[in-house]
């Protein structure tokens, strides 16, 4: 044996000594690891995950899916948009502008009336007016927007009435004549 | 979550999606299916579609096909008075231009439904100038009901529309009813009520220019 052996085999002897190691070291460790992940703020994680490169893996059928809701999307986008600058004014436009109408209807033997007409889309039950003020004196108000609305009094469900206070409709298409009400815009 | 159940979830997405833009695109016209039997109402759906590609509004027309089903009229009557004002309609946007409003599109068919022609409309857009049109071409179609004949409502509704506003138009038009209801011929009635809103317009303009010619004339009285 010569002297390197000799200093091997002391080596190897100061190697086999158990290492001692300190109990808390684990905690320590666990300590230091988690100090450093609540340093990274929030938004740096979301960016890192955002940016993070990822692969995607997809069937043609799932492809396909995906593209056709894509096309729908697009041409939902276009009918919502389709209504021409001529149709119905916008509701908040409307608001502003809209102006309380009363109709009045002299009728002592009626049952029921109601007024139907261009704005409330000649719906016989939509607008009925009240005997309130006097015995026979049939009335409501309505609030309309601008334009010129085209309408009738319904009396018991039946007979249609012009009204007596407005001007008449020039043309009469369905052989029971109408009133009419115009609306300034100024 | 599975690719599987993905792809499941996409093509269900995607389904509904398609359904609700559908269901979107006619919600317009979903008023008709309870009021207008087939095959009027496919007509009638049909010209609404031909409106909105030549930009005109649908509602007025929604409105007649609601009125002649409301009043129980027969299907073809009904096919027929909603085309006749889609014609109106076109006429006076063309006359009023594309900027009019749908009110003024629909007192615009109105005129022209009481006899007045696409240049009465363009004389009456120039001469009211940036003003509203809807009741004058209202009250023009007013008078017409009323029993004055449409070239002398034309005439007076013109010769006014420099002049007055939208309640001026309107008392007018009440003044000539009144005096119809009273018993006045409705050319008698026109001519009388155009010749008192022509001297009330000339006295009005003649005390303006008495008092911006006062305002304007330097007080002598104060000279020096």
């Amino acid at each position: 044996m010569n002297e390197h052996d000799e200093l091997i085999a002391r080596v190897a002897e100061t190697l086999k000594e158990p290492v001692r190691i300190d109990p808390r070291l684990d905690a320590r460790v666990m300590a230091e690891i988690e100090a450093g992940r609540t340093a990274v703020p929030p938004t740096r994680r979301v960016l890192d995950w955002l940016t993070q490169a990822r692969t995607i893996r997809l069937s043609p059928l799932g492809g396909l899916a995906i593209a056709a809701g894509v096309i729908v999307l697009l041409w939902t986008g276009t009918q919502l948009r389709a209504p021409s600058p001529a149709a119905e004014p916008s509701l908040a436009a409307a608001a502003t502008l809209t102006t309380t109408v009363q109709f009045v209807l002299i009728a002592p033997d009626a049952q029921s009336v109601s007024v139907v007409g261009d704005f409330n889309d000649w719906d016989v039950s939509a607008t009925m007016l009240r005997e309130d003020q006097a015995p026979g004196v049939w009335a409501v108000t309505v609030p309309l927007s601008p334009g010129r609305y085209r309408y009738s009094f319904l009396v018991d469900g039946t007979t249609w009435l012009t009204d007596p206070l407005a001007a008449q409709a020039v043309a009469d298409e369905f052989g029971r004549p109408n009133s009419v009400v115009t609306i300034g815009e100024s | 979550m599975t690719t599987r159940a993905n792809i499941t979830l996409i093509v269900l997405s995607t389904v509904f999606m398609a359904t609700r833009s559908v269901g979107m695109a006619h919600a317009q016209e979903a008023r008709l299916e309870t009021r207008l039997a087939d095959p009027a109402r496919t007509q009638v759906n049909r010209m609404l579609d031909s409106a909105r590609a030549a930009d005109l509004p649908t509602e007025p027309l929604v409105d007649r096909a609601l009125e002649g089903a409301a009043k129980g009229a027969p299907p073809e009557l009904i096919v027929a008075a909603v085309g006749r004002l889609w014609d109106e309609l076109r006429t006076a946007r063309d006359a009023l231009g594309t900027r009019a409003s749908v009110g003024e599109l629909t007192a615009g068919a109105s005129a022209l439904r009481a006899g007045a022609s696409d240049t009465d409309l363009r004389e009456l857009r120039a001469r009211r100038g940036t003003q509203p049109l809807t009741v004058a071409a209202a009250v023009l179609a007013d008078l017409v009901a009323a029993g004055v004949p449409s070239d002398t409502a034309i005439v007076a509704v013109l010769s006014l529309a420099r002049a007055v506003d939208d309640a001026q138009y309107v008392a007018f038009r009440r003044n000539v009813e009144r005096d119809i209801a009273l018993g006045a011929s409705p050319s008698a009635a026109l001519g009388v009520r155009l010749d008192a809103a022509r001297a009330e317009l000339a006295s009005a303009d003649h005390a303006a220019d008495r008092l911006g010619d006062r305002a304007t004339r330097p007080d002598r009285k104060r000279k020096p």
